[in-house]
């Protein structure tokens, strides 16, 4: 075997790597593969007691409509979230990347949301949407006479939801986007300006292409934020209400765990959230680099 | 010379044995905030009086975050000796298995001290006929109301509603002459339905509440549900209902009372010190009444809500018995009435009132009054015992998703139809996971 001539030892690159791999089978592949057994269980009270039911929990969350409504709306949630935190990022950047008066405060503004936790901007967006003594409604009432009911319409509050999600997520896209087009070749959008291109065509058929890598790595991001990190939203501002119209699979797998002590029927969710997941990277990954450019 | 630093090296040895022989007691709690400070200090002064014992107190998050870390520490063999559990956690602390029965470790000579305790409280406490557990903080919805508000409104601002009926015709007078721009908020919680139920003398589950056998059956499609259903679906399709938009808000509901956006609120008795705080500081006048109730119904009173102090098995003798002097200690009469004065909780004992009524405390404090009185005048049945059912936090959720359904405009009917099922389901499962 060809050895690192870097390495005298054979043992050395493991004792270096060692505190890396005891964190990863600690922290993350230890508690995976015991989520994949549990999901096989019925539990009763975090583990005390357990009785193995095979598939009984996968049955009961494919079956069962009350988790068949959850799942669509996890979609519909992700759907909007990750197309608008991305469509606005990308925005807002292209703005920010002109050279105008006050640039440098214009992007700190922009990216500022995303370094506040989510438990805060849960909190902002609930004071702003309070039907009777919030801003939003305060407003809407002096100039429009209207004050709706946010958090008890469904509809209104997956908006709300779904508005406060992309609202802390935009500045990381605005980062990276920003970033990308900054790295732009010059010479290329020069081209195109010579050409008689206009601002329009230059944007969807130069600019935009050339940003598909970042676009991609963006998806596949935005995708992972919008299924595992919206948790906080949903706690702060509507427990999964009105009626469970905003009750996504995050909230539900820690209130199906912690709160009603349905373990195993938590592991089987968070089982099928992951699989989720996992799936959709690779589907984005893949179809993704056949369309993706990457210049150079 | 020799022989004297013997014999005090010896007696410092002693005497550091001693010392280190306390025995070590930890507590959980769910307390935050200034009650951490209180019960910190309460603590202290029992380390202080009692050499042998040291207590140590720790607020573990909310109630459930406190019951969910104590059975992950039962788990691992490491379980506190005390921990505070929810009043509907009650059944599920007892199917857990790793506490044990209270009762069982109370020294004859204390035992005097378990038949003080005020009826409602021993009634909801004591279960198959034993104190499983030491009742500690205990409160019960009242009527909170703005008598600013209803002087503005024409109202008589000494005589709050009674009744549903009365509460809808209070607040045609306090909306139709814009006093306020909204009449009444409570928190969209179960708790206040379980309440209207018992006060109905309506029960919530079968086998009298879970109290004569594990329920199986969860009644939420009762008669006493629709009344109380229909009538809040009134108050909402009218204006006059409000809450934040979010299930179980506390701090929304008292936002919404405390700002004077509406002119009544329901909620805790353990509220009422912040509520005359806020009264103070805003400027108005507070006043509190009972519970309003169902028009034509004959009053059963409230069930006792709160908290109670739970012990934890597979401790020494030695631990088990200095964690009993503690919490004998810790809720004794005078203790009780500390607790209640500093927090606006019940003193769940009767030595407890009798002191504070010597003290003329609830003359000088009326507002404590309504609370402790309609405490008193629940009468002891099924009803007002309180339901015991394993999955209730579960159970809590899906009444709560049904108000919100009705608001939607399903009729009231098919909402608690579904719910009905739903419950039932949810009990079944958790009756088979803990294998009965």
């Amino acid at each position: 075997m060809e050895t690192h001539s870097a390495y005298k030892s054979r043992w050395l690159p493991w004792v270096l790597l060692a505190p890396t791999l005891v964190i990863l089978v600690v922290f993350l592949y230890w508690p995976t593969i015991e989520t994949f057994r549990l999901s096989l269980f019925r539990v009763a009270f975090l583990g005390l007691r357990k009785t193995f039911v095979g598939l009984e929990n996968y049955r009961e969350i494919f079956t069962n409509p009350e988790y068949v409504r959850i799942f669509t709306q996890t979609a519909v949630f992700a759907v909007l979230v990750v197309f608008f935190s991305m469509a606005v990022g990308l925005m807002l950047s292209v703005l920010a990347n002109q050279k105008v008066t006050g640039w440098r405060f214009y992007r700190l503004m922009l990216i500022w949301p995303y370094a506040l936790s989510p438990a805060v901007a849960g909190v902002i967006f609930l004071f702003l949407f309070n039907p009777q003594s919030g801003i939003v409604n305060f407003f809407l009432g002096k100039l429009f006479g209207i004050r709706p009911d946010w958090l008890t319409e469904p509809a209104l509050a997956m908006g709300v939801l779904v508005l406060a999600a992309v609202w802390k997520n935009v500045g990381y896209n605005v980062v990276f986007y920003l970033a990308a087009l900054q790295n732009l070749p010059g010479e290329i959008l020069e081209a195109a300006l010579i050409d008689g291109a206009t601002p329009w065509q230059r944007f969807w058929r130069v600019t935009f292409p050339l940003l598909s890598p970042m676009t991609l790595f963006l998806l596949v991001i935005n995708t992972i934020y919008a299924f595992f990190e919206a948790f906080p939203f949903v706690d702060l501002l509507t427990k999964g209400g009105p009626n469970g119209a905003t009750n996504i699979l995050i909230f539900n797998i820690y209130r199906d765990g912690f709160e009603f002590f349905k373990t195993g029927l938590a592991a089987a969710q968070s089982v099928v959230l992951f699989v989720a997941v996992v799936v959709l990277t690779i589907v984005q990954l893949r179809f993704g680099e056949r369309r993706v450019h990457y210049g150079g | 010379m020799k022989r004297i630093a013997v014999v005090v090296a010896t007696l410092l040895l002693v005497g550091s044995a001693f010392a280190a022989k306390k025995v070590q007691i930890t507590f959980w709690h769910a307390f935050g905030g200034g009650r951490t400070a209180f019960i910190q200090r309460m603590v202290e002064d029992f380390n202080y009086t009692h050499p042998n014992i040291e207590v140590k107190a720790e607020y573990k998050g909310s109630y459930r975050d406190t019951l969910n870390a104590a059975i992950l520490a039962a788990r691992q063999g490491s379980a506190p000796h005390i921990v505070q559990i929810f009043e509907v956690g009650s059944q599920l602390a007892l199917d857990s298995g790793i506490f044990v029965p209270f009762e069982d470790y109370v020294p004859a000579s204390l035992r005097f001290q378990l038949d003080d305790y005020i009826k409602p409280v021993a009634n909801y406490y004591r279960i198959g006929g034993k104190f499983n557990s030491i009742p500690w903080n205990s409160s019960n919805p009242i009527l909170y109301y703005n008598k600013t508000i209803f002087k503005k409104a024409g109202l008589d601002p000494e005589n709050p509603p009674k009744t549903f009926g009365e509460v809808l015709k209070a607040c045609d007078k306090i909306i139709s002459s814009g006093a306020a721009p909204k009449c009444i908020t409570w928190p969209l919680h179960s708790w206040f339905v379980e309440q209207w139920v018992a006060e109905q003398g309506a029960l919530l589950a079968n086998n009298e509440n879970g109290r004569a056998a594990r329920a199986t059956d969860v009644y939420i499609n009762s008669e006493a549900m629709k009344r109380i259903m229909t009538w809040w679906k009134e108050m909402y399709d009218k204006g006059y209902y409000a809450y934040s938009g979010k299930p179980e808000d506390w701090d929304g509901a008292n936002q919404l009372f405390v700002s004077q956006q509406a002119a009544m609120e329901i909620t805790s008795t353990s509220d009422v010190t912040f509520h005359q705080n806020a009264a103070f500081e805003n400027g108005y006048e507070l006043g509190t009444g009972f519970l309003p109730v169902p028009d034509g119904i004959e009053r059963n009173g409230t069930v006792v809500g709160g908290a109670s102090l739970w012990l934890t098995k597979d401790h020494p003798r030695e631990e088990l018995e200095a964690a009993v002097t503690f919490l004998l200690w810790f809720t004794n009469t005078e203790n009780m009435v500390r607790w209640h004065k500093g927090t606006g909780y019940f003193p769940v004992l009767n030595t407890s009132v009798k002191v504070l009524e010597w003290e003329r405390w609830f003359d000088r404090q009326p507002a404590y009054r309504a609370a402790f009185d309609q405490l008193l005048q629940s009468k002891a049945n099924r009803a007002t015992q309180g339901a015991l059912i394993g999955p209730f936090p579960e159970i809590r959720s899906i009444i709560e998703d049904a108000v919100q359904s009705i608001f939607q405009g399903t009729p009231v009917d098919k909402a608690l139809d579904q719910a009905d099922a739903k419950a039932d389901k949810a009990l079944r499962d958790y009756n088979t996971s803990v294998g009965r």
